[in-house]
């Protein structure tokens, strides 16, 4: 009797004699804003980069988001997302930064420690074929995912018409086709309200945004600019709790939602449309990371890095939305600068040493839902970002280690929206040391109003 | 349009593939008639994919006789066909003593029916066959024979295996009506008249392979009125894991099997099956059931991420009222007409075992079965290039560029195997039908990154218009077409 066992196949991403290879200080993976800052701060730094970039164009998703809000705290105006890109892939092809376009990784490989310095394999393919390029540092950009309405288990059934709002952008921005007529969009995070408008200025009519939380999730901005400006109601504390039509969206049926957000049975109304789309989360895109041994935080699902965003993988650095979703491209640019400028004095042996001064970790409490770098390795000012879990008017950020409080913010609102970041100064970490700390705990807790 | 032919087989889900395949190495003309615009649209297509080994039906009973033996046929089914078959054995888990006792009572079903192998195990076997096993398992039925299959793999491939041998495949010809003539089944006029709307469709003998259709079919044809309960099922697909799971039952309930957790051909982990009797037709999946599966499968696999939901859907399973068996012979009303129906679970892993009875049935009732010189059993599999090693992903990529283009990046599914995917007969004519060939967007972003793509290309395949382009069958069109300016 034939036995097929396919149990253990696994991804091959090994070094083959017969691909071609070439070599670099810092291979940069993703060629969207986290992916061109990060090569051009490596570059400028003295290192040869790669970009590997799926698509044949730079820039990434920013391609696609042609509203404005983009470059405020970077460039001090106000740019498209296509303009914000364009800025970088200006200052890319005015480098010997190498491109690899239309190039899919298929596996990072890092293999035994040659000679004196550990060499990352980075196996592609393109339409051209199949290359290995070797770098001394890796940096992985590689973006996020949106969550699908499987995730989020939305019941009733499958037709045609339910769309992640990326998707839904894309056919509109960027293939200039018509995703539906009457939509009704679930999740008011960033990207949901921007779709809002966008269907709306499209002539596509948008029965209203609902939102499982009793806030929006998105920046305060978009919710003015994107929804009340152009009438477009807001229904907090609901959800989709089944879609109706069998070939094509006929209705979605949407339930208020309790304290715990499980639907309120009796709550359920029928809103015609023939479009659902989905604004539910992003997901960091790790595949890639964890097949290279890359250890990821459950609260980000993204790599645990050090405060110079390395990963636990000695030369593998992470930045941009594949490290944490950011809601701001400006942040992501700022924060893969510090990755490119990390790898590339990694690849080329001028960082402050290979020996770490210190091992702490850093956990979120109270009300943060995560931290990051989860590792510091350096008793140096160091930039702690986080996100609150729900909205609050009053709290502060605490940095404790052990019993010790060793530093207070000023109380102020904290939004889920928001990427927070808070500065951890060199003689905070030195005292934490001191106390025989290993671990360094940011907490925010709301504190009772005067 | 009339097309005459020896034999019809309704419904080209994977029994009537099967079946359709089975007999095209005879000197027949043979026709395939969906409903649907594609193969395994229906309960084939809302399936677990395992392939049960048979210890589980009453002895005596037909699926009693089929299940065990399509088990065994898979092996040289997979082998011939090109499609993945993994025979990881399987073990239903007991917690308890009054569980053991029923354990015991499978096992001896088994026996009777045929299952090789079978033992009871004690909870360090367990472990060692099924590391991620709840340690709480006591005890479990350990059955080497068990498997599993992409179904609408199968299906599809034995279609085009048949259609490679002569077989036609009629498709989005839902059957309106059925005239039969009088006179004996077996004087060589077509007796059958199937009306369709794209045509009659005559022959000489009719199989009904209609799945949750069945009992209409028998019904126009004034054969036997089959009292049918669609046993509406939900199931889960989670995204891959390093190592596939084995398949792990709990003991089984009254009607059914209770909810299993499996590997997949694909490295993926499926939850299946919840059963309740719901309104014909009924595929949507419900919040209670999807909660049900994972709380299920937590029972057995305790680490199980349940988070990572990479889909849900649901099916319903044609369930003969009454038998609750197969109905796999002649109809005794209607001479001529062959019946497959009530094929519920376990229909996949049955399949090759119900296409060899319908033959044996066949050539019983007298059908000359003449073996054709030029019958070819073997189909080759297209290039799955995920699956492919490196040496030969080079030589895709330079017989074709287009094997480099990557359109899926979860499933790693270059632009080539997607216009494969369409051109091969019987092809893919909708973005699910090139899903199910090829896998692109079957992965855990579900066709957010590159739906858009896949539509661009079948509209340049098919030759038609992006708002042409179906997601499934007609109606479930994706675009209105352009949004503004010339195009």
């Amino acid at each position: 009797m034939a036995t097929f066992d396919m149990r253990n196949k696994r991804a091959e991403a090994g070094t083959i004699a017969s691909v071609a290879t070439q070599a670099f200080d810092v291979v940069v993976i993703g060629g969207g804003p986290a992916g061109m800052a990060a090569a051009l701060a490596a570059h400028k730094a003295g290192a040869r980069v790669a970009i590997v970039e799926r698509e044949q164009h730079l820039g990434g998703i920013l391609r696609q988001c042609i509203h404005p809000g983009f470059g405020l705290s970077h460039f001090k105006q106000e740019l498209t997302g296509p303009e914000y890109a364009q800025r970088f892939i200006d200052q890319v092809h005015a480098t010997d930064i190498a491109l690899f376009l239309g190039s899919m990784v298929l596996g990072i490989d890092s293999g035994e420690p040659a000679e004196d310095t550990e060499v990352h394999t980075v196996t592609l393919m393109s339409p051209a074929g199949m290359l290995q390029l070797t770098g001394r540092a890796v940096v992985l950009a590689m973006g996020c995912r949106e969550r699908t309405r499987s995730e989020i288990k939305i019941p009733g059934s499958r037709p045609a018409g339910v769309f992640t709002a990326g998707l839904a952008q894309r056919y509109i921005n960027i293939e200039n086709l018509k995703p539906g007529s009457r939509a009704v969009i679930l999740g008011s995070g960033d990207i949901g309200l921007i779709m809002a408008r966008r269907c709306t200025l499209e002539g596509i009519s948008v029965e209203g945004v609902y939102e499982l939380m009793p806030y929006a999730n998105g920046l305060r901005r978009n919710v003015k600019n994107c929804l009340d400006d152009f009438g477009i109601p807001l229904h907090l504390s609901t959800t989709v709790t089944r879609v109706i039509g069998h070939d094509r969206v006929e209705a979605v049926e949407v339930s208020q939602v309790d304290e715990h957000l499980a639907p309120i049975p009796g709550t359920e109304r029928i809103v015609p449309c023939d479009t659902l789309l989905l604004s539910v989360g992003l997901i960091p895109e790790n595949e890639l990371s964890v097949a290279a041994g890359v250890e990821l935080d459950p609260r980000t699902r993204g790599a645990v890095v050090d405060q110079s965003l390395q990963t636990g993988v000695p030369g593998i650095f992470a930045c941009g939305n594949v490290l944490h979703v950011h809601d701001l491209a400006d942040n992501v640019t700022c924060e893969s600068e510090r990755a490119g400028a990390a790898a590339a004095a990694y690849a080329l042996g001028t960082g402050a040493g290979a020996v770490p001064d210190c091992e702490l970790t850093v956990s979120p409490a109270g009300i943060a839902g995560y931290a990051l770098p989860g590792r510091i390795t350096a008793a140096a000012l160091t930039k702690l970002n986080f996100r609150v879990r729900r909205p609050v008017d009053a709290a502060r950020v605490r940095i404790l280690a052990g019993d010790e409080e060793l530093l207070a913010g000023k109380v102020r609102a904290f939004m889920p929206s928001v990427m927070e970041s808070f500065p951890l100064p060199a003689k905070v970490i030195k005292q934490a040391l001191d106390l025989g700390a290993s671990e360094i705990v940011l907490s925010v807790d709301p504190v009772e109003e005067a | 349009m009339t097309e005459t032919f020896d034999i019809a087989v309704v419904g080209a889900g994977i029994t009537g593939c099967a079946i359709a395949r089975q007999l095209a190495r005879y000197d027949l003309t043979i026709c395939v008639v969906e409903a649907a615009n594609d193969v395994a649209l229906g309960a084939s297509k809302a399936n677990g994919g395992l392939v049960h080994a048979g210890y589980d039906p009453a002895p005596g009973t037909v699926k009693a006789q089929v299940n065990a033996r399509g088990c065994e046929l898979y092996g040289t089914w997979a082998q011939e066909l090109g499609f993945l078959f993994c025979r990881t054995g399987s073990m239903v888990l007991g917690f308890n003593d009054e569980d053991r006792a029923h354990l015991e009572k499978l096992r001896q079903n088994g026996v009777a029916n045929g299952v090789p192998e079978l033992s009871i195990i004690g909870p360090e076997r367990i472990r060692e066959l099924e590391p991620r096993a709840s340690a709480e398992a006591t005890c479990a039925l350990w059955c080497p024979s068990t498997g599993f299959v992409d179904p609408f793999e199968v299906a599809i491939a034995a279609l085009e295996n048949a259609v490679a041998n002569g077989v036609t495949f009629i498709r989005s010809a839902p059957v309106e009506a059925i005239e039969v003539a009088g006179g004996e089944a077996t004087d060589g006029a077509a007796r059958f008249t199937l009306v369709t709307p794209v045509g009659d469709v005559r022959c000489r003998y009719l199989i009904n392979a209609a799945g949750n259709g069945a009992a209409d079919i028998s019904h126009m044809a004034g054969a036997e009125e089959f009292q049918m309960v669609w046993r509406q099922g939900n199931i889960v697909v989670l995204d891959k894991e390093p190592r596939a799971l084995m398949p792990l039952y709990p003991v089984p309930t009254p009607v059914s099997k209770g909810v299993i957790v499996t590997g997949t051909v694909h490295g993926n982990t499926v939850i299946t099956a919840t059963a309740a009797v719901r309104e014909p037709g009924d595929t949507q999946t419900y919040a209670s059931d999807v909660n049900a599966l994972l709380t299920g499968a937590r029972k057995l696999v305790p680490d199980l991420d349940t988070r990572r939901v990479v889909r849900a859907f649901a099916g319903g399973r044609p369930v003969i009222q009454g038998t609750n068996d197969f109905f796999i012979g002649q109809s005794a009303v209607v001479p001529g007409l062959f019946q497959a129906a009530g094929i519920q679970s376990p229909g996949v892993a049955s399949a090759p075992a119900i296409a060899e009875r319908m033959e044996h049935v066949m050539r019983e009732a007298g059908v000359a079965l003449r073996e054709r010189a030029d019958w070819d059993p073997i189909r080759h599999a297209p290039d799955d290039f995920d699956r492919t090693p490196l040496a030969r992903k080079e030589e895709l990529i330079e017989s074709d560029p287009a094997w480099g283009q990557i359109v899926c990046r979860c499933e790693t599914v270059p632009e080539a195997e997607i216009v494969a995917a369409i051109r091969r007969r019987p092809g893919a004519v909708s973005v699910e039908g090139v899903k199910r060939r090829c896998r692109a967007g079957m992965g855990r972003c579900q066709s957010g990154f590159c739906q858009s793509r896949v539509v661009a290309i079948l509209a340049r395949e098919l030759g038609c218009d992006p708002s042409e382009v179906l997601l499934e069958d007609a109606g479930s069109w994706l675009v209105e077409g352009p949004l503004k300016g010339v195009r």
